[in-house]
């Protein structure tokens, strides 16, 4: 009896299940499922033991055949319940069924700083000449622990991702190879030492110049959270898993313009989730994870221990793969690994040895960088003509022989032949002052004349004024006979300003307090830099919609009529006091200078071009609400991207210097604006990694209205400095002067 | 200083105050589509961070400027046929009735039954700079104050000069100046709570918080 | 002049009384303003005599712009003067006024010459490029610290050479001003401290390390020659010079003679007469230059040896306007600056030169005000019961204090300067005018009590005794 009771709970367990993936949805045979179990239970009362036994396996048949068939009808929401649903696999469950023996660092329960985020030691044993060898790994990941509360749903805080970052390290000091399991709905927006954003930056930062092979196994990708953890070199997706720049739900609230916590329709939030291409099949599709790893019927649970085996062979063969392909030294074993399929190879068998040696090890970085720098290239709308192209091409090579021939050979030489020149030079002098001594103490001061320092101290003197008296560019705003209120009016006791007076000479800084209005992009692009000397480059890319997002053409054929611009991001050569820089602009005019394919572009290419040319890099980031979400993972692949491109720049031993006005949030700033070692703000902006109201919808706390000011961000170490808009020119040049990498030869 | 429960009959048989909304400067008026005896509210949220009722918009120079109740109650008169006319800066729009709240009442009584160290002259008032830091971060009654110390800063006349404080030993309880305003001669600066009164205060407030209904 | 203007007055107090008499005199309407703080001036209930309700508005406070536009829009006004202090010099003010929307006249100097005389700098440069004689130091902002030290150097050596026993250099902020980031320097070993302080305090203040030496001078007198130009700015005329030596300590002046010396009763050791002439000279040719279009005042400082150094210009209307008026004449009449500079702001043609204008006699001008001179000058504020004085024909008081009496005090406002009233003087030489002045203040009955009860303290004392030194260098 005991037995069928265990049997007919699981089926219950199994409905319960189907409920809660499919609410409202096929009620049919949720229904029908329902009453046979009802009339088994009731069955089981009275019948014999044989009767029970066909009644009960005909039962379970029909529940798997309902099963496969709703596992057909799985429309991409149905799958972010999956993973949702606290029945999942977790990070637990792969620790012991997936590696043969573990150890959690540093935490036990919930007894850690964050545990949403843990980190084990764990090894895989394999057969190595007949003999059994343990290789070890690192394990890190999100856990949820089955919706356990204190887990957060596996939200990692700041100090969770920078224990990950810590450790990331230690596996590097170790040389052994990293799996990263990545179960996030996303970061968890604490601005606490050092920022949500920062600190997701950093970890972007580290793991795109990881000199150990890194695999990352998608099963919830959320947005930012899992950037945290997955720049790898093979990005491995669970099939009923999702990876996306941001929730159906918020996703819904915005095309919604939902305010205040109001909830959309649950239509709306279908039509969302399938909109945004979160599958295992569209990331495959696009090229931002590389397997896809097949999951049980309506997705795995920890009693799938046929699936375990699976992920098992399939991290194995992913770390196989990285570690030959960046030794580039065993043709076999590498042909074995291409040609046989999944299960046709038991890859315990096999014997690859993990560790890298100094040269691998480059090697293993550069395809990594190479691999992210490509990805969504193709989406990526390039008006550009042949020959145009062909063009850049020519001047790129010539721009690096040039600068291979100048600073490496030329000026690393002439410097040494200078220094000489300097010290014989002093020698002489010496010399000079010694055999000269006697017959200068012959001599006499000359008499100073006293007309001549009289006329000097009461006459008009030579004086090349600078003619800074009024700003090269003058916003619209200035043209208004109106005046404005300084939003702290009531607290600091500001008059009004004619905007004429505010949006001019005043710069849209209040005359009392010095709050900052905010401005164009145009200000800062025409004030800071010398007149005349912008050379835009890459005009011809544009914004587009690589989903087809419904209704998205529209809006952004929209937003570029109104700025004028082709995508939200001007990339441009200046001088600054004669020394050239390469500048990107955010524009947050343009569609709240929100970061896609064509953003991330240019920003790379403008990073190349710096990097190339030995110029400084500066980024002015006028306004960014975060990754575009109409671009989906088109979007969020930015993140790693463009902090690839600069990594690499900054490594050539370049200058990266990020500059924050109005408001900054999101993916950029958790990812390659936040990663910059010189990061300033323009007072009166606001930097962070999610908005109030999503801090509020997500953390349930109340924050006050200043709490992503640019001097709490200074005060948290988010930032290195707080700049007034006026002084922007001056503290450029004061950066370049005093900040910066190795090779810049301007100085 | 005065009995209390004496002074708490007083509030209770006239618990409310009515207070003038008026113009806080020139230009031409529109009220909002408030109407009299609706209910309003001062700056509300955590950090008085919401703004209070919508009572009227003021535009001086194309440039709109909202009237917003500063205080919780019932708006007892509204002006209304000041509506799209030019008004000087003080014009009364309407009068809101504020029912006391239990911390006002608490101020009140305070005022009555603690010292209060008075403004000897007409001028505005702030304290000494190491005193104004402690109370802006730690609250005023961190601060213990004794005669004779040098507690305040005293400005009029575009001319500042030093104002010593003079009572019995205590902290400082309650501080009625607002740095921007003027304060009139003989109004209560500070309250300042001597060591032994402090169980006294604490019944006060505690008597307070049992007696007094928070109506409206 | 079109009698169609309507003037706004930007201003309180007593220069608010003598532009709506200057309106009148002119058969100009007018506008004026109060705040809540003001509502018992003198000018507010002669606005309310002579122009009724509708020429009278409250507003939230004389420094707010807006505040006084929109009244201008609402009263219908053309014209703004603003008087001095508050926005007189305010170029901004003077440049919104005139390219806002509905432009109104402003009556002062046009905007570009406020700001351009305003700058110190630049003043100094432009005295510098005519030959105006400025005093001994940098003209322009010196950044760097061996040319700093030539510079002191070179003044501690001028300094010596002129005889001046203590040379002293004063060392400040270029783009300072109101006293802030200034400091001396006795010692040239001390200099470099100095230097650096400053310098690290300007670059801290205004985000500018520029410094700017000169000599400091110690024994000097203060004098000023009283501009006027019409809205052509070629022909500008001067009525005469002004001695404003004595001042309170704060700096503050508090007895203003006109002429600015006299050399017919006084001796002094240089020839004050070439230099009153040298003095108007330069202070012309400055203002042709510039085209300067309304009233103005070139202060300059005389050294004992009678060398002049520009100080700086003040393009506004000064308190001290009435005492050049009481000893000049237009074509033999009496003439009033500000009705002058509101009938040349408006577009009027001067219709005089400088040989209609004659001078006569000598003027004084007290400035009355309840202080405490034997404590630092402090203001004494409370209530006045008791004001009066005897009215003769050489004697005008401006005042906006109104008739008191003990039911019915003037509380004095606490917000603004201290100036009650003033006393303009006139004799037709310095032993008469200081008699005159002597009798005016023994008959001056100034009385009142604080909310101490303690009785009003006057500086009226302090002027009978600075009388008897007045041009005395």
């Amino acid at each position: 009896m005991m037995e069928w009771e265990k049997q007919l709970h699981q089926l219950a367990d199994r409905l319960s299940y189907l409920k809660d993936i499919f609410p409202g949805k096929h009620e049919e045979d949720i229904s029908l499922l329902e009453s046979r179990l009802e009339g088994m239970r009731k069955k089981l009362e009275t019948c014999s033991q044989e009767e029970a036994q066909a009644d009960m396996t005909s039962l379970e048949d029909l529940f798997f055949f309902i099963e496969c068939k709703l596992e057909d009808k799985l429309t991409p929401m149905d799958k972010v319940r999956i993973v949702r649903h606290p029945q999942r696999i977790c990070l637990r469950d792969i620790l012991e069924n997936v590696y043969d023996n573990y150890t959690e660092i540093g935490g036990q329960g919930e007894h850690t700083n964050d545990p949403a985020m843990v980190i084990a030691r764990a090894y895989i044993t394999r057969k190595r000449h007949g003999k059994v060898c343990h290789q070890p790994v690192l394990v890190i990941g999100h856990e949820k622990g089955h919706g356990e509360e204190f887990r957060n749903g596996g939200s990692a805080k700041p100090w969770g991702n920078a224990k990950a970052k810590h450790y990331m390290g230690v596996a590097e000091t170790e040389g052994i190879p990293i799996h990263a399991y990545v179960f996030t709905p996303g970061g968890y927006p604490l601005e606490d030492y050092p920022g949500a954003a920062q600190q997701i930056a950093r970890n972007i930062y580290e793991m795109a110049g990881l000199t150990v092979p890194l695999i990352a196994i998608f099963s919830e990708g959320g947005s930012g959270g899992a950037e945290a953890i997955s720049l790898a070199d093979k990005r491995l997706m669970l099939s009923h898993g999702y990876y996306s720049v941001i929730s159906p739900e918020g996703a819904a609230a915005i095309e919604g313009r939902l305010r205040g916590g109001a909830r959309a329709s649950a239509e709306l939030v279908e039509r969302c989730a399938k909109d945004l291409h979160l599958t295992a099949e569209d990331n495959l599709k696009f090229g931002y994870i590389d397997k896809i790893i097949q999951e049980p019927v309506l997705g795995a649970r920890p009693y799938h221990y046929e699936f375990f085996r699976t992920i098992r062979q399939e991290v194995i063969r992913a770390t196989d793969e990285v570690v030959l392909a960046a030794r580039g030294l065993a043709p076999l074993r590498a042909a074995t690994l291409r040609r046989f399929r999944d299960r046709e190879l038991n890859l315990d068998e096999i014997s690859v040895r993990w560790d890298l040696s100094r040269k691998a090890r480059q090697r293993l970085v550069e395809r990594r960088q190479n691999k992210f720098i490509k990805a969504s290239h193709r989406e990526c709308q390039n008006r550009r003509s042949v020959m145009g192209r062909l063009g850049d091409a020519w001047s790129e090579q010539w721009w690096e022989i040039y600068n291979r021939l100048i600073y490496d050979f030329y000026h690393r030489n002439r410097r040494t032949f200078a220094n000489l020149l300097d010290e014989l030079g002093s020698e002489w002098e010496m010399v000079k002052l010694r055999a000269m001594k006697p017959w200068n103490r012959l001599r006499r001061k000359p008499v100073v004349e006293n007309t001549a320092a009289e006329e000097e101290l009461t006459t008009l003197s030579e004086w090349e004024e600078s003619d800074r008296s009024g700003w090269a560019w003058v916003s619209d705003k200035a043209k208004e006979d109106r005046a404005i209120s300084c939003p702290y009016s009531a607290k600091r006791g500001c008059m009004d300003m004619w905007a004429p007076d505010l949006y001019n000479e005043f710069a849209g800084v209040c005359s009392t307090c010095g709050h900052h209005f905010p401005m164009e992009y145009q200000w800062v692009m025409n004030n800071c830099f010398d007149e005349n000397s912008l050379y835009e480059f890459n005009t011809e890319v544009e914004a587009g919609n690589p989903l087809s997002f419904p209704g998205f053409d529209e809006k952004i054929a929209e937003a570029k009529r109104k700025t004028g611009l082709k995508s939200g991001c001007i990339t441009f050569e200046a001088r600054l006091d004669g020394v050239q820089v390469v500048v990107a602009i955010l524009v947050g005019s343009f569609r709240g200078g929100s970061v896609g394919v064509a953003e991330g572009s240019k920003f790379v290419a403008a990073a190349d071009r710096a990097r190339r040319k030995r110029y400084p890099f500066i980024v002015y980031c006028h306004g960014t609400a975060g990754i575009r979400i109409q671009e989906g993972t088109h979007g969020v692949i930015q993140m790693p991207r463009c902090t690839v491109a600069v990594r690499r720049y900054i490594e050539s031993g370049g200058l990266y210097l990020v500059l924050y006005d109005t408001k900054s949030y999101g993916g950029p700033v958790a990812s390659f604006l936040g990663c910059a070692f010189y990061q300033f703000a323009i007072r009166s902006s606001d930097i962070g990694f999610a908005g109030p109201g999503v801090i509020k919808n997500t953390t349930g706390i109340d924050i006050p209205p200043d709490h992503h000011n640019c001097y709490k961000a200074l005060s948290r170490g988010h930032i290195q400095g707080v700049w007034d808009r006026r002084d922007v020119r001056a503290n450029l040049r004061q950066a370049l002067e005093t900040m910066g990498g190795r090779n810049l030869y301007y100085r | 200083m005065r009995d209390i429960a004496e002074v708490m009959e007083e509030l209770k048989a006239a618990p409310y105050t009515e207070r003038e909304v008026c113009a806080p400067h020139t230009g031409v008026l529109r009220f909002s589509d408030i109407e009299e005896g609706a209910r309003v509210s001062g700056f509300t949220g955590t950090w008085k961070e919401i703004p209070g009722t919508h009572i009227a918009t003021i535009t001086r120079e194309k440039n709109p400027c909202k009237v917003l109740a500063a205080e919780r109650g019932v708006l007892q008169k509204l002006y209304r046929d000041l509506d799209g006319s030019f008004v000087e800066a003080g014009t009364p729009l309407g009068v809101i009735r504020h029912y006391l709240t239990r911390q006002e009442v608490v101020s009140k009584l305070l005022k009555e039954s603690l010292y209060a160290f008075c403004a000897p002259e007409r001028a505005k008032y702030y304290f000494v700079p190491d005193v104004d830091k402690k109370v802006k971060i730690l609250g005023c009654r961190t601060v213990s104050i004794h005669d004779g110390m040098e507690l305040f800063i005293v400005s009029r006349m575009k001319r500042e000069a030093p104002l010593c404080y003079s009572g019995p030993a205590g902290i400082i309880y309650d501080v009625y100046f607002d740095q921007t305003k003027n304060v009139d001669a003989g109004s209560p600066l500070i309250v300042v709570c001597p060591p032994e009164q402090q169980s006294a205060v604490e019944d006060v407030v505690a008597r307070v918080q049992s007696e007094w209904n928070e109506g409206e | 002049m079109n009698k169609q203007h309507k003037v706004l007055i930007a201003n309180r107090g007593e220069i608010a009384v003598r532009i709506i008499q200057a309106c009148r005199k002119l058969g100009l309407d007018f506008v004026c303003v109060h705040t809540a703080e003001d509502a018992c001036s003198g000018h507010v209930s002669l606005a309310l005599e002579l122009g009724g309700e509708k020429s009278l508005y409250r507003i939230s406070s004389y420094h707010d712009a807006n505040e006084l536009l929109s009244v201008a829009d609402e009263s219908g006004a053309t014209a703004v003067h603003p008087g001095y202090g508050f926005f007189a010099e305010d170029f901004r003010f003077a440049r919104r006024v005139t390219e806002r929307g509905r432009p109104l006249v402003f009556l002062g100097p046009s905007w570009r010459v406020i700001r351009d005389l305003g700058d110190k700098i630049n003043t100094k440069r432009l005295a510098r490029s005519l030959g105006v004689p400025t005093v001994p130091g940098s003209d322009r902002p010196v950044y760097d610290e061996l040319e700093a030290e030539k510079i002191a150097r070179s003044l501690f050596d001028f300094q010596m050479q002129q005889g001046i026993a203590r040379p002293l250099v004063l060392v400040k902020a270029s783009a300072g001003g109101g006293g802030m980031g200034i400091e001396e320097v006795y010692d040239i070993d001390m200099f470099r401290q100095v230097y650096r302080r400053i310098r690290n305090y300007a670059m801290r203040q205004f985000k500018d390390e520029g410094v700017l030496i000169e000599q400091r001078i110690k024994d000097f007198n203060h004098l000023e020659v009283q501009v006027l130009s019409d809205r052509s700015g070629r022909h500008p005329v001067h009525f005469g010079t002004r001695n404003c030596s004595i001042q309170s300590t704060g700096r503050q002046k508090r007895l203003e003679v006109a002429p600015g010396f006299d050399p017919s009763s006084i001796h002094y050791d240089f020839d004050a007469k070439a230099l009153l002439d040298e003095i108007v000279m330069h202070s012309l040719n400055m203002a042709r230059k510039v085209g300067y279009d309304s009233v103005g005042t070139w202060e300059w400082i005389v050294t004992r040896d009678g060398h002049p150094f520009l100080m700086e210009v003040n393009t506004r209307i000064q308190v001290e306007n009435g005492v050049s008026a009481a000893i000049s004449r237009v074509k033999g009449k009496e003439v009033d600056l500000i009705a002058e500079q509101i009938r040349t702001g408006l577009g009027e043609p001067l219709g005089y030169t400088q040989d209609d204008i004659t001078f006569h006699g000598v003027g004084v001008e007290y400035r009355i005000i309840a202080e405490d001179p034997d404590n630092g000058f402090a203001p004494w504020v409370g209530d006045i019961d008791r004001f009066s004085w005897e009215e003769h024909d050489w004697c005008r008081v401006h005042t906006h204090v109104p008739p008191v009496s003990k039911e019915n005090p003037y509380t004095i406002p606490t917000e603004f300067d201290p100036n009650l009233a003033l006393a303009i003087i006139w004799g037709k030489d310095l032993a008469e005018v200081s008699a005159n002045g002597l009798a005016f203040l023994d008959k001056l009955r100034l009385e009142g009590h604080d909310g101490k009860g303690e009785a009003l303290k006057s500086n009226v004392e302090f002027l009978k005794k600075k009388t008897e030194r007045i041009l005395r260098f």
